[in-house]
């Protein structure tokens, strides 16, 4: 027989252990899964929302916001240089915690991610002794995106990368609550250090020896999607090639015919932004249609979005006998049915490098990779590589250094036969310099903060593009100024 | 009972007994070395001089150690320095403790470390005999943070740092005062755990700031500020840019704060900063608080205070004729950057930035602050809500100061390059070209500190030397600075000035 007594002792602890349960999945749910809106001033402007909003990479490349906090004060000499995150090139605006491109989300704990903007948003300064203006949608050509990947995977393989340590630098700049602390000291710092470490393997070829370093402000964008979406093994080939504005995508007509990406990898701005973006959640999206929503918004914003006024005085007179040149010279494939499609690279006869990089095969296979998240889009061209995109000129003042693999320091520069464009220069310096077009490359401060650019290493030839070198100086500078006003 | 009950009964007393005595054990440890608790001051003048803002947290110091240290290692204070005076602490009559220096009960002992009035507060004697007479909120003319610091590395790296050697120098001091040597508990834990970290601190510390043996040496009364901002970020000082190794400067005057506020002017020497109330943290943080450690209600306290503290009156005669002679050329020449006078400090360019090729000064400092130190900066205080610095911008000039007080704020120019203010009037190459610095007589023809001697009674003063990188004197000077008018319009518009 039941002991009535017993039995309401078994109800009695059935019901603590349901309520303990209860509790303790509603403690785990808010600490580690509990959305929270972005604060208002995030989602304050459309410039706003690009330059801080989440598109939602938090959930799987999210690092934990205190981890992201102290790692440059815990190894600086794994940066390129002095400036914690500011040595990475980052475009960071005065009085903004985080720099542009990097968001700040709280899923269960804060954590911070990247968006669109990190490596769209261009800065100049229109001279040294001024600070830089930020244009979002700009190209960032100071971003040292390599340093930065290698920066996440250098501190995970520390040994200095353990609770121990890192909590003792966190207590230094924050008090974490009690909770907070365990959480932290036992489930985030060694899960981020995990996964981190897991990345490595996809971040082989950015520690390639054999490969010169990309510099600053290049992204070798197709290896990455070959390792990353489609995780294939590493193989030989290599190509950096210069982050490119993302304004005004409303210019491309995927009905005329038009392509995008320098060599024509993809069919319209929505597939682009999509695999973009699925590169920065490094994952299938956590929610779908919020997903896809962040995308409807991108590709609206940056269909409308303008390239910006060149900053300097313009010459109107001369620029008016620029466009006459321009007409003659350049239009027929800057400003025509031509605009916005392939060009064999026999005839452009510009770096090859960049084409190798990517292949049919891996256009087919990323294809069903987007296709399985559940993902519709146009989606990327299913042939082989053969030529680079007429580009559009609108901001091409700002869109310094010149052609896909940014090998050519300024328009007059461009405007050389190959033999007389600057085959050393630096990468990433800030300082405008509207006499020539582009940014201060040389001189000791170029050299301070740039990288350095050898045309003669693996996928950075200047050559080809030899267009309108012929012209007479007179007439360069007026094509010059014409092109300040485009 | 059976034997075996009695037996379980005893173990049951004796349990609950242990169990008793562990708990009051507990407690007694709990209350020993879990206070947290700064020695607090009525009086608001008593709070900026001696009271906490929580840099003991971090930094504390034993005050027994405190005491030790300068006798112990008397050999290494400057000169043949006697006690903390040799590196320009201030004490007042009666006080162990130097003005600046707050104490706090904290992981079971009195700690002792620094507050604002350490770099902002100072002495002025009328003649080599008289009294000092000590000024709050001026700036510290005769403290040597630098030599302060070396002292405090010297000590850390010398053989004698022991638990042995400091723990005796302590038992003759307290047996010098009268008292009964230290308690036991505290001698265990002082000799097993507090004297080593202590030591391991001082060497971090050492170690962080090692960039400073690069610098040309500071002096009294000067302070790079945001080099050793760059330290706390870890910044590697030897990939640092040539140009931005080296932000000297004088210490401010610190009073009268809230009008400033109120006009939104430009705050630290390049005006990096039109926020009062995160200048005050920022400079909180350069007396040892972190963003967990800092006291808000006490720096609260310190902050209100200093917005409506008035700049101390001039002492000595002013000649009032000569004085009103002067006004009129202060109305033409400085108004409209310093203010109207030295209450009143509108005007159209006060508290505003000026470009350096108009300004000319030393650039040096302008350049140690960079656009990288600024976007740092918005980490500091994260996490803290409004608290996180927000308002830090790189200027590319000097920011225009309001002169109150500025009777008290010799040597001149942002990095003190110009002893006195009649000397700021020429064109800098007959301003002096070396000068010494941290004697506190007072100089009332010349206004300024007395610049022209480098001892006195044993002790050396430091000799500025405007060669050094970081040091010029140029600047500041042409027709539009007044250093073309007659000497006895200069003569009557220093005057003017001691009315500030």
């Amino acid at each position: 027989m039941a002991d009535p007594k017993k039995k309401n002792w078994l109800k009695i602890g059935l019901l603590l252990l349901v309520v303990l349960v209860a509790v303790g999945g509603a403690i785990g749910w808010y600490k580690f899964f509990r959305e929270e809106p972005q604060p208002d001033w995030v989602t304050a402007t459309p410039d706003m929302r690009f330059k801080y909003g989440s598109i939602g990479a938090e959930h799987d490349a999210g690092i934990p916001y205190w981890i992201f906090f102290v790692l440059p004060r815990m190894f600086p000499e794994k940066l390129p240089g002095p400036g914690g995150y500011a040595s990475l090139g980052v475009a960071w605006e005065q009085g903004q915690e985080l720099p542009i491109g990097f968001t700040k989300k709280v899923i269960g704990f804060p954590r911070v991610a990247n968006n669109c903007a990190s490596c769209h948003t261009a800065s100049y300064r229109k001279s040294v002794n001024e600070n830089p203006i930020f244009v979002p949608t700009g190209p960032n050509h100071t971003l040292n995106l390599q340093a930065f990947f290698r920066f996440v995977v250098d501190c995970a393989k520390d040994p200095r990368f353990n609770s121990a340590e890192i909590m003792r630098e966190i207590a230094l700049v924050y008090d974490l609550p009690f909770l907070d602390k365990m959480i932290y000291r036992y489930l985030l710092v060694p899960i981020t250090k995990k996964r981190l470490l897991e990345r490595e393997a996809q971040f082989k070829w950015v520690y390639h020896k054999q490969f010169p370093l990309w510099g600053r402000g290049r992204d070798d964008a197709m290896n990455l999607t070959k390792y990353f979406l489609l995780k294939w093994p590493m193989d030989d080939t290599l190509g950096p090639t210069d982050m490119p504005s993302v304004w005004n995508l409303k210019k491309y007509q995927p009905e005329k015919g038009m392509l995008m990406n320098l060599a024509g990898d993809s069919h319209d701005a929505r597939s682009v932004i999509i695999d973009s973006a699925l590169g920065l959640l490094s994952a299938a999206p956590h929610n779908r249609g919020e997903f896809m929503g962040q995308i409807d918004w991108l590709v609206k914003y940056l269909s409308e979005k303008q390239a910006p006024k060149y900053p300097f005085p313009i010459k109107e007179g001369l620029a008016k006998t620029g466009k006459a040149i321009f007409d003659s010279n350049c239009a027929a494939c800057h400003a025509s049915e031509r605009t916005g499609t392939r060009v064999p690279v026999e005839e452009v006869g510009t770096d090859r490098e960049r084409l190798k990089s990517w292949s049919k095969q891996a256009a087919i296979e990323s294809n069903e990779v987007v296709r399985a998240f559940g993902i519709e889009r146009r989606g990327l061209v299913e042939n082989e590589p053969s030529g680079y995109i007429a580009a559009f000129l609108d901001g091409i003042w700002l869109r310094a250094p010149y052609l896909h693999n940014g090998s050519v320091p300024s328009l007059r520069d461009l405007l050389k036969r190959v033999a007389e464009r600057p085959k050393v220069f630096y990468r990433g310096y800030d300082v405008y310099d509207p006499e020539n077009v582009g940014f201060v490359t040389q001189g000791p401060e170029a050299q301070r903060i740039g990288t350095k650019y050898d045309v003669s290493e693996r996928a950075s030839g200047n050559q080809g593009h030899e267009h309108g070198v012929n012209l007479t100086g007179a007439e360069k500078d007026a094509l010059i100024e014409y092109l300040k006003t485009l | 009972m059976s034997s075996g009950q009695r037996f379980l009964y005893r173990v049951g007393v004796v349990a609950v007994a242990a169990f008793a005595v562990l708990l009051l054990a507990g407690a007694v440890l709990l209350g020993r070395f879990g206070a947290d608790s700064p020695v607090d001051y009525q009086d608001d003048l008593d709070h900026f001089k001696y009271g906490s803002l929580g840099s003991e947290h971090e930094f504390g110091i034993p005050y027994w150690i405190w005491r030790a240290l300068p006798e112990l290692f008397s050999d290494k204070l400057p000169g043949n320095g006697t006690g903390w005076q040799s590196v320009g602490f201030v004490f007042e009559k009666g006080k162990q403790l130097p003005v600046g220096m707050s104490q706090r009960r904290y992981l079971g002992f009195d700690v002792v470390w620094l507050n604002c009035a350490f770099c902002h507060a100072g002495t002025v004697r009328e003649a080599p005999q008289s009294e000092p007479k000590v000024y709050a909120a001026m700036p510290a003319n005769t403290f040597d943070f630098r030599a302060f610091m070396r002292f405090l590395f010297a000590t850390g790296e010398d053989r004698r740092f022991t638990p042995q050697d400091i723990l005796l120098q302590i038992d003759i001091i307290r047996k010098r005062e009268g008292l009964r040597k230290l308690p036991l508990i505290d001698r265990l834990v002082l000799r097993f755990y507090g004297i080593y970290f202590m030591r391991e601190r001082i060497l971090t510390l050492r170690d962080r700031l090692s960039f400073i043996k690069e610098q040309p040496e500071w002096g009294p009364g000067r302070v790079d500020t945001f080099n050793p901002l760059k330290a706390y970020f870890n910044f590697p000082a030897d990939k640092l840019a040539e140009n931005e190794r080296i932000g000297t400067t004088d210490f401010p005057s610190i009073w009268n704060q809230g009008q400033r506020e109120t006009l939104k002017m430009n705050l630290h020497w390049d005006g990096n900063n039109v926020s009062l109330e995160e200048r005050n943290r920022s400079a909180a943080m350069g007396t040892g608080i972190t963003p967990p450690t800092g006291d808000r209600k006490s720096l609260k306290r310190v902050a209100d205070w200093l917005r409506n503290l008035a700049a101390p009156v001039y002492p000595f005669a002013i000649n009032k004729d000569l004085a009103a002679q002067g006004a009129p050329i202060y109305k033409n020449y400085c108004a409209e950057c310093h203010g109207a006078d030295g209450k009143d400090f509108r005007g159209e360019y006060a508290g505003k930035v000026v470009s350096i090729a108009d300004i000319a000064t030393d650039r040096r400092r302008l350049d140690s602050y960079t656009y990288d130190v600024t976007v740092n900066q918005n980490l500091i205080f994260a996490g803290y809500g409004d608290e996180r610095f927000s308002h830090f911008r790189k200027t590319f000039g000097y920011a225009n100061s309001p002169l109150d007080g500025v009777w008290l704020r010799a040597p001149y120019l942002h990095n003190g390059s110009v002893p006195t203010l009649r000397d700021l009037l020429e064109p800098s190459p007959q301003r002096p070209k070396t000068f010494y610095r941290g004697y506190d007589v007072y100089d009332q023809k010349k206004v300024g500190f007395v610049s022209e001697v480098g001892e006195e009674k044993g002790r050396k003063y430091f000799q500025y030397n405007t060669e050094e990188p970081g040091n010029s004197n140029k600047g500041h000077e042409g027709k539009r600075y007044g250093t073309a008018l007659s000497a006895a319009e200069k003569d009557a518009l220093v005057e003017f000035l001691k009315t500030f």
